[in-house]
């Protein structure tokens, strides 16, 4: 009865505007101190594994675009990779040079909406509108591109589906020269801003050991100090043949993982400036027409990609057998993340859960799948 | 890919392939194994991932070691119970209770398992072939 008087539990969520998704905590405070924390996660479970049971691999692919909505050619690039393997097909390297521009260009747009939304959850407002004002061109160009702002259905099992117009290419050219002065701004206001460092200095550590025993992966692992990043360690498709450099910060707060994701937006565009200098020049066809993804009928077989989303690593395992897939098993980044806020966040106050959130860069479609 | 000659010495039932581990029922003496830090040092346990066969429920453990860059998968068949290895990676509590939801193994050793998308309530998991949507609050899918 006195422990019963001494906590109070309470709901943050599902419906809570910084919950990114929805997302249900559940808090025990002791006053203003977090003593437990409990994710409790599934109010946008869409059965996105069982689906693929009933559809062909052609009527899955534009499914795929939507377990992670904010990086959809990410698991679009990971569902074709597999049936690639699977199937055995050479992608041309045109294509492939149009799947890196399209995923680095998507990694900034995704990038730059957890920049928004952070700043908003710390109660920073303008830099959601810079923010947004930017990220509004990138989708612009997709929409050109693909005919969609968020799920393209762009990617097609061995290569893309058409090749991107010379007058695209121009408008990506321009983007790429602005954004830079962009992020400066954003630097300008925010990184050396005395209250958003008192609001994310040392808050949220999250130790090298703690973040390989929960599995973290992506800028939150790279924030802890460890250099892993699947395009260098495990390069997919042609980063092998590109320059670029990986951020890593080694003071593990929510701070070093707002640097280490501000030098990723960096990074980024250096590989899109390396892209559109190949596709330019390039005649290559853009996709291998071998596979007829209507008619497809790929031999047994199983495979596992491994892809590096904004979020982490993004791995789809599919079992091949007959018409439809067998199986197929998602891992996504912030899974795992989730399950580590409530390590994170105890003993900390209530007014810091939703800055700690914030930087971990968790979506919640890409948990509940 | 490993040395598995120190494996095969100390647990003799392994089969090893070319590009997984089968074991039979000992996984998680052979992780936390394969985790030591004298051996190859497989830090991380990236996924869990369940399959049904009908005959048997198949687990995978996905490790990636950081330090050797490397991949190794851990292949075991089950029917009704597993092993928990969420001593070992704490990242597995979601894995585990992912799968007690969608294939409905217990995981002897989890204290905490739950389903974890579908209410408690729910009838049947969801993933198992043999499963057919009963459930009378999705009835508007008969009309």
């Amino acid at each position: 009865m006195t422990n019963l008087l001494k906590t109070m539990e309470i709901n943050l969520g599902p419906q809570h505007p910084s919950t990114h998704g929805v997302l249900r905590l559940v808090l025990e405070l002791d006053g203003e101190v977090i003593k437990s924390c409990t994710p409790i996660v599934g109010y946008l479970h869409r059965g996105i594994e069982k689906m693929a049971e009933s559809r062909s691999y052609l009527q899955y692919l534009p499914i795929v675009d939507r377990i992670d909505y904010l990086g959809g050619f990410f698991n679009s690039y990971a569902f074709c990779d597999c049936i690639e393997h699977i199937a055995n097909v050479e992608v041309p390297e045109k294509a492939q040079y149009i799947r890196v521009l399209c995923m680095e260009l998507n990694r900034i747009a995704s990038h730059l909406l957890w920049l928004g939304t952070f700043m908003l959850d710390l109660g920073a407002s303008s830099p959601l509108f810079y923010c947004f004002r930017d990220r509004e061109r990138i989708l612009h160009i997709f929409e050109e591109l693909t005919g969609q702002r968020m799920m393209y259905n762009y990617f097609t099992f061995g290569g893309v589906r058409w090749n991107i117009p010379d007058a695209i290419l121009d408008s990506i050219s321009v983007f790429v020269a602005d954004l830079p002065n962009c992020i400066k701004d954003y630097e300008n206001i925010i990184t050396n801003n005395p209250i958003f460092i008192s609001r994310c200095k040392n808050k949220g550590v999250l130790s090298k050991k703690t973040a390989l025993q929960y599995s973290i992966t992506g800028p939150n692992l790279r924030a802890s100090g460890v250099a892993l990043d699947f395009r260098k360690s495990n390069p997919y498709l042609v980063y092998d043949k590109l320059n670029f450099d990986i951020a890593i910060n080694s003071e593990c707060d929510a701070l070093a993982r707002y640097k280490v994701r501000i030098s990723e937006l960096y990074s980024s565009l250096e590989i899109v400036r390396q892209c559109l200098d190949y596709i330019r020049q390039s005649n290559d066809e853009v996709i291998n027409k071998t596979l007829k993804p209507v008619i497809l009928n790929i031999p047994d077989g199983e495979y596992t990609s491994s892809v590096e989303a904004p979020r982490g690593l993004t791995s789809c395992t599919v079992k091949a057998g007959g018409k439809n897939p067998y199986r197929v098993k998602w891992r996504t980044g912030s899974y795992y993340a989730v399950q580590l806020l409530p390590e994170l966040i105890n003993n900390s106050e209530i007014a810091d859960v939703m800055a700690i959130f914030g930087s971990l860069d968790v979506i919640l479609p890409e948990v509940d799948k | 890919m490993i040395n598995t000659d120190l494996l095969k010495e100390y647990f003799p039932d392994v089969v090893v392939n070319e590009d997984y581990i089968f074991v039979s029922n000992n996984v998680f003496e052979i992780l936390s194994f394969l985790k030591s830090k004298n051996y190859v040092d497989f830090d991380i346990l990236s996924q869990i991932i369940a399959t049904d066969y009908s005959e048997f429920v198949q687990l995978t453990y996905s490790l990636y070691s950081t330090v050797n860059n490397e991949f190794l998968y851990i292949i075991t068949n089950v029917n009704t119970e597993a092993t928990s290895v969420v001593k070992l990676y704490k990242s597995a509590y979601f894995d585990e209770c992912e799968i007690y939801d969608m294939f409905g193994i217990k995981f002897i050793g989890n204290d905490k398992l739950k389903r974890l998308y579908m209410p408690e309530s729910w009838k049947g998991h969801p993933l198992l072939k043999s499963y057919s949507n009963t459930d009378e609050r999705l009835v508007w899918n008969n009309d």
